[in-house]
């Protein structure tokens, strides 16, 4: 099922870098990406004001002494993703022009950060992020249009119709989710294994 | 074609979509030559010979009435195939006027036009539909502009935004589709819908494409024609409904090739739109079987060949794959190997 090319709404991620020319800086990290924004605070410090917003993840993954350190009272922690969800959006309705936003977490969480800043105007061009942790994918239905959350395999069951879907690379920004079509449509019953592709 | 008589037929269940020897003869084969790569193929969209698929701006045939029914039918089974953001309704006025206006004078029997300043009527005989209502006022029609005039021409409708130097798919009317979702792909940019298309990246050719289509002009449209294959003359090969058409395709038999496997052709015009500055992509089906075809040895011949030496990749990407073998095994004795002019016309 593997196609031998590249689909090219495929994201591609970078490291979180300073953007210097800006007016401020605001940081969103998730659970264990919060790494990537202690790799951040390990460049140099931009002049103008930084906010971070962590939102703590398992307890394993829970870097908020570390980033309360370095960030300071620049963090704001949440352990409740809408709390941190209305943060946000109250932070961007009152940012000013030139506001840099940085993202660092799961694929959800990115796309999460920038459909919310897109309703504020904010081009998706214009956010960095990085996926330092886990290549998991959100899978949207194309059957029933459920998303099934976290899916490390090239094949997953539909958590809406039980269908066995193929996880494809097309990727929808809007949903924040990778295209899954049923893998046994052609030959029904005929699922091939599924391998741990996105651990 | 101003006396059309519509044939009652379906695209679906018993299949009982037949092409007329005219529509046979008239059908916009792709192939001009014994093989087949992408292309930038884009040429002004003129009105062509008469009779023709060319001759209007939107192209109405015998399969008109059948095909509005089968769109209400999909319709009504997935509200996902029309969608539209908030931000695309003076392009759907665009649509509307521009697919009214186009009809009304190039079909003056079949469709009507009446204008009282923003007071508009519409009147369509063959689905024996007249409304008024004031044009730039939604709540006076009985849907969304684009859903209104999309359930009343044949074919498909993507509105395309443009900004940030690309094309967004902002809005759409997709119930013919060869294989993506509207419901997925909606507010995606040029480059990220056009993704899943093998081999066009290295080439270059959606850049390419792209780069002209910016700079696409208000009343100098263009068009082009992709293809693919269909199992069944069916239009609804969406991924919607793959469950219901995918097990058609291992069904495919050396003996029953030329009645089940279709050629479909898309007429794909894109036009600049006077308000919005939005682009009007129609993707237009055409389906005809290989026993239709067969009826011009030239085109059966030829077709014959691009399918035998068809890039692994596009066979692929276009799911023949699965029936290549039986698919060559009926076409192969189609073809005495004869040399064949460059050109797409029939005998």
């Amino acid at each position: 099922m593997q196609h031998g090319y590249w689909i090219r709404s495929k994201p591609v991620y970078t490291s979180l870098a300073w953007q210097y020319r800006a007016q401020a800086h605001m940081v969103l990290a998730h659970g264990e990406a919060g790494r990537a924004v202690l790799r951040l605070y390990q460049q140099r410090l931009p002049e103008q004001p930084v906010s971070v917003l962590y939102l703590v993840g398992d307890e394993e993954a829970d870097y908020t002494a570390s980033l309360r350190a370095l960030a300071g009272d620049c963090l704001l922690t949440f352990t409740k993703q809408e709390a941190l969800w209305a943060a946000f959006n109250a932070a961007l309705a009152s940012a000013c022009m030139g506001t840099r936003l940085y993202a660092a977490g799961n694929e959800a969480f990115l796309w999460q950060v920038s459909t919310l800043a897109a309703s504020h105007g904010v081009l998706h061009a214009d956010i960095m992020r990085e996926q330092p942790a886990s290549l998991a994918r959100p899978v949207y239905c194309v059957h029933c249009k459920t998303i099934t959350p976290h899916v490390t395999t090239n094949i997953a069951v539909c958590s809406g119709c039980q269908r066995h879907l193929f996880v494809r690379d097309h990727f929808s920004r809007r949903l924040g989710a990778y295209m899954g079509l049923m893998v046994d449509a052609e030959a029904p019953g005929e699922v091939p294994a599924a391998e741990e592709i996105y651990p | 074609m101003n006396n059309l008589a519509y044939k009652l037929e379906t695209f679906r269940d018993d299949y009982t979509f037949r092409n007329s020897p005219d529509a046979i003869r008239r059908f916009p084969f792709p192939f001009d030559q014994d093989h087949y790569m992408y292309s930038v193929n884009i040429e002004p969209h003129k009105p062509g010979a008469p009779g023709s698929v060319f001759e209007h701006t939107f192209d109405i045939d015998e399969h008109y009435v059948a095909e509005c029914a089968d769109k209400a039918l999909t319709l009504a089974q997935d509200k996902g195939r029309y969608a539209a953001l908030p931000h695309m309704m003076d392009a759907q006025w665009d649509f509307l006027e521009l697919t009214m206006e186009s009809l009304a004078r190039d079909y003056p029997d079949q469709f009507k036009l009446s204008k009282e300043g923003e007071r508009w009527t519409w009147t369509n005989l063959p689905l024996g539909i007249e409304d008024s209502f004031i044009f730039g006022d939604a709540s006076t029609l009985p849907m969304e502009p684009l859903e209104y005039m999309g359930r009343q021409v044949q074919g498909d409708f993507v509105l395309l935004d443009q900004r940030e130097g690309t094309l967004f798919a902002d809005a759409g009317f997709i119930t013919s589709q060869a294989d993506w979702s509207l419901a997925f792909d909606i507010g995606m940019a040029w480059h990220e819908w056009h993704g899943p298309v093998p081999q066009v990246e290295k080439m270059g050719v959606m850049e390419r494409a792209l780069k002209f289509l910016l700079s696409l002009q208000q009343g100098s449209p263009v068009r082009r024609l992709n293809w693919t294959m269909t199992i069944n003359p069916r239009l609804d090969t969406s991924p919607e409904h793959y469950p219901q058409w995918g097990p058609d395709k291992l069904k495919v038999t050396a003996e029953n090739a030329g009645r089940k496997a279709h050629l479909r052709v898309e007429l794909q015009g894109l036009f600049r739109l006077p308000r919005s500055n939005a682009i009007l992509f129609s993707i237009r089906c055409y389906l005809m079987s290989l026993e239709e075809m067969a009826t011009y040895p030239r085109w059966i011949k030829r077709f014959h060949r691009v399918i035998r030496d068809l890039h692994p990749d596009l066979l692929e990407y276009k799911g023949i794959k699965v029936y290549h073998a039986p698919l060559m095994a009926w076409l192969a004795p189609h073809d005495d190997g004869e040399e064949l002019p460059l050109g797409t016309q029939p005998e």
